[in-house]
């Protein structure tokens, strides 16, 4: 493994290579921001894809981070998703403002755009169009749990710059 | 069978899921390692259940999670809990506010301070450090592209210092994140 610093999400997309301090400070929570990088990896990706490909991941997390305007990471997620196999095919909806005509996608995307701006509003209900749309449960358990990290990773993000720029 | 629950309580509740839990008889060897970092001392719950669908990411978010909210040194331990339940509030995840609202309450014995946030919500009136961080909690969570600099600096007037802040940050994230798993995958019910 390369130094922790080095390849850190986190650290990579606030450039935190110049402010050391800020930098400093995240170490002393060293185990868990080593957890956030390995949760990062088991979300982004795993060992076992399966029903959802590197590139979709990758086309969600940007979709959900441009959702929260959070530019640093819809780039970076914008940028793994053209490293992606077939990462091509699914730029167009990394952009929340773009939808689809397939219907397992389309499921897919509601929920997406649903739980990251408005968990709340969850019910049973959307469960039922995931599965009625052909995920089993444990797709379903895969993409809620792409969505929470990803949204995790956001207000991290969103945290942090305040600690940097004030 | 009895009620879903959908206002705001301390009272211990069951959840329910709606989507199947791993059957520990028949789970994989990855899902068992997954599931061994649980405490091994209580009946592995539902939920846990439901997450080692995902083993891999279970693995990593278990000791997460325990990290951020259990860590030595900085923010306290009560104030963490207040950090968990703005999120949970402003998510409506009854079940995690239910929870982390009868640990706070446990830790530092004021049962008013949760009455006040039940009660009055996002206009609770609360003692100043109480205020500040579920305030800050609040606003991170309700606009992370837009978290309030008068929030940031609120932490910065009652003492807070870089590490509390972090400590508080990184527990109003991990909600954040086990409010979307807790409040979509399953509901709360009253024990029977």
């Amino acid at each position: 493994m390369t130094s922790p610093s080095t390849n850190d999400v986190i650290d990579t997309v606030l450039g935190l290579d110049r402010f050391p301090d800020l930098q400093a400070l995240r170490e002393q929570r060293a185990k868990l921001k080593h957890l956030s990088q390995t949760s990062y990896q088991a979300a982004l990706r795993p060992a076992e894809p399966r029903n959802f490909s590197y590139a979709l991941r990758a086309a969600l997390a940007a979709r959900m981070a441009a959702l929260w305007k959070s530019q640093e990471l819809a780039a970076h997620f914008r940028a793994l998703l053209e490293r992606e196999e077939e990462g091509s095919g699914l730029a167009s909806i990394a952009d929340p403002g773009n939808g689809t005509e397939d219907p397992r996608l389309q499921a897919i995307l509601a929920h997406v755009d649903l739980v990251t701006l408005s968990p709340k509003e969850a019910t049973r209900a959307h469960i039922e169009k995931l599965l009625a749309a052909g995920l089993d449960d444990r797709d379903i358990v895969t993409l809620a749990g792409l969505i929470a990290f990803v949204n995790y990773q956001v207000l991290v993000v969103a945290g942090l710059k305040m600690l940097r720029d004030n | 069978m009895s009620q879903a629950v959908h206002e705001f309580t301390v009272e211990a509740l069951d959840w329910k899921p709606y989507v199947k839990p791993v059957d520990v008889d028949t789970a994989t060897a990855e899902q068992l390692d997954a599931l061994k970092i649980t405490p091994s001392n209580k009946k592995i719950s539902d939920y846990v259940l439901v997450l080692a669908n995902e083993p891999e990411t279970l693995k990593e978010r278990t000791p997460l999670f325990n990290d951020i909210m259990y860590s030595e040194g900085g923010l306290s331990r009560g104030g963490r809990e207040i950090g968990a339940l703005a999120a949970s509030f402003v998510n409506r995840c009854i079940y995690c506010a239910s929870v982390h609202a009868a640990r706070y309450i446990q830790l530092e014995k004021r049962p008013e301070v949760v009455d006040e946030i039940y009660g009055s919500g996002l206009d609770a009136n609360l003692p100043e450090f109480e205020q500040a961080l579920f305030n800050f909690g609040v606003d991170l969570t309700a606009h992370p592209d837009n978290v309030g600099a008068y929030q940031f600096y609120h932490l910065r007037e009652i003492g807070l210092d870089d590490l509390q802040i972090l400590d508080l940050i990184h527990a109003v994230a991990i909600f954040g994140w086990a409010n979307r798993l807790m409040h979509t995958l399953g509901e709360p019910h009253r024990l029977d």
